[in-house]
């Protein structure tokens, strides 16, 4: 019991950027990292002080003075040891309820020795591979079923790549929603408790904590009896909405009486006319050929899509079920009690109906309809406007020249507000491919820095040839600028501490979008260029 | 981008104050500094600095109303400007015990630029221009005291008599003791 | 086994000419042992930005850091404050900080202060070439503003003296989200010059709270706002005391079960009285990593710098912007002011007849009030009486001397006036 108390309390701030159940999701994940330089100890840090269940280090190198220089999570008396060891025991420290071991081998080996060692994991994080280690992993982790993440730390520059087949997201969490009031077509129960309202004869307390919401619905209703069954349109009649909703105010004397439901009435007008609407990502996810086959092996996700669908169709008439919480509004504690039952008891009923939907879609599925918990289906209805679906091409897709989107590169290279970026995942990439051919990265010695250069040069331009790219006209054409290959150069692959704990946090807040469902994953290719302190994200 | 340190002569930062001399004030007391040397008070307000002229983060209103209910009383309000100001608002409290259906026993009063209405443009003035409307037009629909609000919608006249009482002679009002607050006549 | 090479890495970065640099930059190792031996840097708040920061700065090159913060140890700040144990719950952040820093760190020096921010002289903050912010209070930041723009000179022709910058980095979070912002006093906005980016706290109107609560928050507001002086008048109510913290829980409890209102939670409690922002490692993380390179690229040139705000959301993806926020030209805490030539015998009201009668500063001034920081000399208004008498003395008499900056207040001017005083024998020439 003091330990349940005492992790509400350690975990209490990230418990209310995710709630309870995410917590308890970040608890049973089980990570595995491959190489302990500082990319990869950061990650693990953030995630470790944030409650997951384990990790697993996987290094074979030892502990060098250069790591001393950029690796917070490793110690001088560890100099020459296991670094898979040393960083386990550093980030076992930070949270005594979290597990940690090691496994001493390079990465490269243990991807061809064991693959199905990966297979235990939730989530692995794979930093400092190169493109081939990468795109090896990346295979592994899909036959498995394990989510990945890639980084890397490249002088300043920082990539962060999630890669998973499919990300479902119930809760994206949007920073701004639209209120779901339905104050132009209240259902039955809305329209009669409106209608149960007497303006008129209210006395003046009553009248001045009537919920603008009520007031609203009136005013819609009246207006439509005047316009033909339209709603204000135009400017002028918007307007005229407004002078309407005024007009009601109690007067003395011929000046209005101040009454702030009025005044909220008259500043959340818009919301007669602005209703929240269907955005094309969830117009997508109704139309994605999952949710039209469903099988026994769908999701529940699907399952909850193919059965919104059915109750859009036919009891929601086009609309979605109601998400049934309300803003505060001015008005007495009975009315707006009254006024919140009212909506949730109407998302109840449309909670239900879906439900019955789904039951009915798993039992022609052939599965249990039991098996999906009423508390699911009221969680997902809630949501139901708001869900995202990410889903992140393969690593081999992304970087073989017959199936990467050579268009989508050639618009970012060329588009002013990317191109820099753009120029600096494939300068990454011309990089790897340089250490490839040379055994070195480029840069890595004082002499070569100008001669490297060059030789990077072609590389990005022949990566560049490859996916049908010209990059000999330089960044105008859609190259890549010579100030980015000497910067590139000039940092020989040097893993600065800064840019290693930026990229470890952007993947350590992308894990925890990856392991709770909430919030919306990276769906592609993030660099970061910490010379311009800027970003971008990259679907290739 | 601009380059402050010369890394190579190992600039040392020299006490560089030599020549100036500014004494600390904090941007909160600078902005209230503007609010005071610009009010423009009605005839039946004053301000007194109990801590001194110099320290003017605290300080006292006295409001005797002109017209309206409480015409004839005296109320006083303590002002404690916080050193967020004005991003955060005065922090007013009303020290006279008044019968008001805006004013609680402790003196908490509901006003909205005190509160949830408040913007950083707003000053001390519009505070006390504030504080005197209260007095003028005491509103019932939304009460702090609610016997207050509630007498006053129902028996105007009985609360008119209670509340003109309460200020000449003082007096009990449903277990409560508002002690007599005049103020001399003010022109 | 020794440490050679344990700065290879950065030291690419110091050592190698670059194309995408800062100007002046001259790259050599002289730069690596003025950040070891030479460079001060001030790390205010020891929490969640704070220990990163110290990190960051630590394995950035920065071997003599100091850091300042009156805050102890809690157990809720273990998710995100790494340097902290369990068993350090009760201890001073700064020096538990300082002493993990240097444990893993051979070389690096940190000096805990374990204060107030204002607890220290003006001398304290002089001494550091940058000042990092890692704070979480709008109040604290703008303290910090008004201590490093008081350092602030401008020349003869309104330029910012160089040697009297004292540049900032500051950092802030709110769970998915946060902002890293460069702060050169004369150069860029200073936060006064940018108040308007800090949003005002929600606020309840007080007769809600008493009359028609809807809503927990509204409940809870009641029970500390109206209950606690109410009933508790002889406690100050501490916000970190359970005891307390557990007494307005039930008060407002029991007020939402009266009044039938549903999803009232001790930990909606905390979140509401204590206005807990969320926060979490990762996104601390990233705005202190992004401050500590803005630090090292002002200090050394060695990459192009901030300019002068940069915001990170989590939330969609992940958004990045930065935009070049705008100084207000008219600041009272960092513009140029204007020096003006007054005779040491000049009496006020000869300086306020002088300033009024001046062909440029008259235009924004009619009828001014004069303060000398706290004092104020003359003020118009509810001061008049008691300010009058200071208006037949000698200016000399009533500033520190040469130099002394008054501030003017008018209704023609938006905000204060900041006036140099420059003494000699002439009276009334104005330099700008």
């Amino acid at each position: 019991m003091a330990v349940v108390a005492d992790k509400s309390k350690r975990y209490d701030r990230g418990i209310r950027v995710w709630g309870a159940h995410g917590q308890e999701a970040l608890e049973a994940a089980r990570v595995c990292l491959l190489n302990a330089g500082p990319t990869g100890t950061e990650t693990l840090k953030n995630l470790v002080l944030g409650g997951i269940h384990s990790f697993t280090v996987v290094d074979g190198a030892k502990v060098t003075p250069a790591d001393l220089g950029n690796n917070f999570l490793l110690t001088a008396d560890g100099l020459a040891a296991s670094r898979a060891q040393v960083a386990t025991e550093c980030l076992k420290e930070l949270n005594e309820s979290v597990a940690g071991s090691y496994v001493e081998e390079s990465p490269r080996s243990l991807m061809n020795s064991n693959p199905d060692f990966f297979r235990h994991f939730t989530l692995v994080i794979a930093t400092q591979l190169s493109e081939a280690g990468a795109v090896t992993i990346d295979k592994i982790c899909r036959q498995h079923g394990v989510r990945l993440l890639l980084l890397r730390s490249y002088g300043l520059l920082g990539y962060v790549r999630p890669s998973v087949p499919e990300q479902r997201i119930v809760e994206s969490k949007p920073d701004s929603k639209v209120d779901d009031l339905r104050l132009s077509n209240p259902w039955p129960e809305l329209e009669a408790y409106a209608a149960s309202i007497d303006l008129a004869g209210a006395e003046d307390v009553l009248h001045s904590h009537i919920p603008y919401a009520v007031l609203l619905i009136k005013a819609a209703q009246q207006w439509r009896q005047e316009h033909d069954g339209q709603l204000p349109g135009s400017c002028a009649e918007r307007t005229a909405f407004k002078d309407l909703l005024k007009s009601w105010q109690r007067h003395i004397d011929g000046i209005p009486l101040e009454e702030e439901n009025f005044t909220e009435a008259v500043a959340n007008a818009h919301k007669v006319w602005a209703p929240p609407t269907v955005s094309s990502e969830l117009r997508a996810i109704l139309e994605d050929s999952c949710a039209a086959h469903i099988t026994q092996q769908s999701p529940s996700f699907w399952v909850l899509v193919a059965a919104l669908k059915r109750f859009i169709e036919q009891e929601g008439q086009g609309q979605l079920p109601l998400e049934g919480s309300i803003p505060d509004m001015h008005a007495s504690t009975q009315q707006y009690l009254e006024l919140q039952r009212i909506y949730r008891a109407k998302a109840d009923a449309d909670a239900a109906a879906v439900e019955a939907h789904a039951r009915n879609i798993l039992e022609a599925a052939g599965r249990d309809p039991a098996s999906l918990p009423t508390s699911e289906v009221k969680h997902f209805c809630k949501h139901a406007r708001y869900l995202r679906l990410v889903r992140c091409r393969s690593l081999a897709e992304e970087t073989e020249p017959a199936s990467c989107r050579a268009d989508s590169l050639r618009a970012a290279l060329s588009s002013e507000e990317t191109a820099a970026n753009a120029a600096l995942y494939v300068l990454l990439r011309a990089a790897d491919r340089f250490h490839a051919t040379y055994q070195r990265y480029p840069g890595s010695f004082d002499s070569e820095v100008e001669e490297d250069a060059a030789l990077l040069k072609s590389q990005a331009n022949a990566l560049l040839a490859e996916c049908g790219i010209s990059g000999a006209g330089g960044s105008a054409a859609g190259g890549v600028s010579d100030d980015l290959v000497g910067e590139v150069c000039r940092c020989a692959a040097g893993e600065l501490h800064v840019v290693a704990a930026v990229v470890g946090a952007i993947a350590a807040q992308e894990a925890i979008k990856l392991l709770t469902g909430q919030f919306v994953p990276v769906g592609g290719a993030l660099v970061y260029n910490a010379m311009a302190c800027t970003t971008s994200v990259f679907a290739f | 981008m601009i380059k402050l340190f010369s890394v190579k002569e190992k600039a040392k930062k020299d006490a560089a104050a030599a020549n100036g001399k500014q004494q600390k004030t904090t941007a909160g007391e600078l902005r209230v500094q503007k609010d005071i040397s610009e009010l423009d008070l009605p005839k039946n307000v004053s301000l007194r600095f109990p801590d001194g002229n110099d320290k003017i983060m605290n300080f006292e209103v006295t409001l005797k109303p002109d017209e309206g209910l409480y015409k004839g009383g005296a109320f006083l309000f303590s002002f404690a400007v916080p050193s967020g100001y004005p991003h955060d608002p005065p922090k007013v409290k009303c020290l006279t015990k008044v019968y008001h259906p805006n004013i609680d026993l402790e003196g908490n009063i509901c006003l909205n630029i005190l509160r949830e209405d408040w913007k950083p443009v707003l000053t001390i003035t519009a505070v006390i221009y504030g504080l005197n409307f209260l007095f003028l037009a005491p509103n019932a629909d939304d009460p702090l005291n609610k016997e207050a609000a509630q007498m006053m919608q129902q028996s105007p006249a009985q609360f008119e008599r209670l509340v003109a009482q309460s200020i000449t002679r003082g007096c009990s009002i449903g277990g409560d003791y508002f002690p007599p607050c005049r103020g001399e006549r003010s022109s | 086994m020794g440490l050679e090479g344990r700065w290879r890495d950065i030291d690419y970065l110091l050592t190698r000419q670059g194309n995408v640099v800062g100007p002046g930059f001259e790259p050599g190792p002289e730069i690596r042992e003025f950040l070891q031996n030479d460079c001060r840097v001030l790390v205010v708040g020891a929490g969640g930005l704070g220990c990163e920061l110290l990190k960051d700065l630590a394995l950035s090159g920065f071997g003599n850091i100091d850091v300042i913060d009156m805050d102890t140890i809690d157990v809720s700040n273990l998710n995100r404050q790494f340097l902290f144990r369990m068993h350090d719950v009760g201890r001073s952040k700064a020096e538990i900080a300082a002493q993990r820093i240097m444990q893993r760190i051979p070389g690096v020096s940190v000096t805990a202060h374990h204060c107030m921010i204002q607890d220290k002289p003006l001398d304290f903050y002089q001494q550091f070439h940058v000042i990092v912010l890692g704070l979480d209070s709008l109040e604290a930041r703008r303290y910090m503003n008004s201590v490093a723009c008081s350092f602030l000179e401008y020349d003869e022709d309104g330029q910012p003296d160089l040697s009297t910058i004292k540049p900032m980095v500051d950092g802030g979070t709110e769970g998915f989200k946060g902002h890293a912002r460069v702060l050169i006093p004369g150069v860029t906005p200073c936060f006064e010059c940018t108040l308007w980016l800090f949003p005002p706290q929600t606020k309840f109107p007080l007769c809600t709270l008493a009359e028609t609560p809807r809503s927990p928050a509204h409940c809870i507001e009641y029970a500390k706002i109206i209950l606690w002086p109410k009933e508790r008048s002889d406690d100050s109510f501490d916000a970190d005391c359970e005891e307390h913290m557990k007494w307005v829980y039930e008060k407002a409890l029991a007020r939402a079960a009266e009044f039938g209102i549903q999803g009232m939670t001790y930990q909606l409690t905390q979140g509401v009285v204590k206005n807990i922002i969320p926060a979490i490692a990762s996104t601390n993380a990233i705005v202190a990593a992004q401050c500590t390179l803005e630090a090292l690229k002002m200090v050394t040139m060695c990459s192009t710098g901030l300019n002068n705000y940069m915001m990170y959301v989590g939330t969609d993806g992940v958004y990045t912007l930065t935009t070049p926020y705008e100084r207000d030209e008219k600041c009272p805490i960092c513009s140029a002011g204007v020096s003006y030539e007054v005779s040491p015998s000049t009496t006020l009201q000869q300086l306020i007849d002088g300033l009024v009668a001046d062909p440029d500063l008259g235009k924004h001034l009619s009828a001014p009030s004069v303060s000398y920081g706290s004092t104020n000399l003359y003020m118009r208004g509810a001061l008049e009486g008691q300010t009058r008498h200071n208006l037949e003395k000698p200016i000399s008499e009533l500033v520190d001397g040469e130099g002394s900056v008054i501030h003017v207040n008018d209704r023609k001017l938006v905000s204060a006036m900041k006036v140099r005083l420059k003494f000699n024998g002439t009276n009334g020439h104005m330099e700008t």
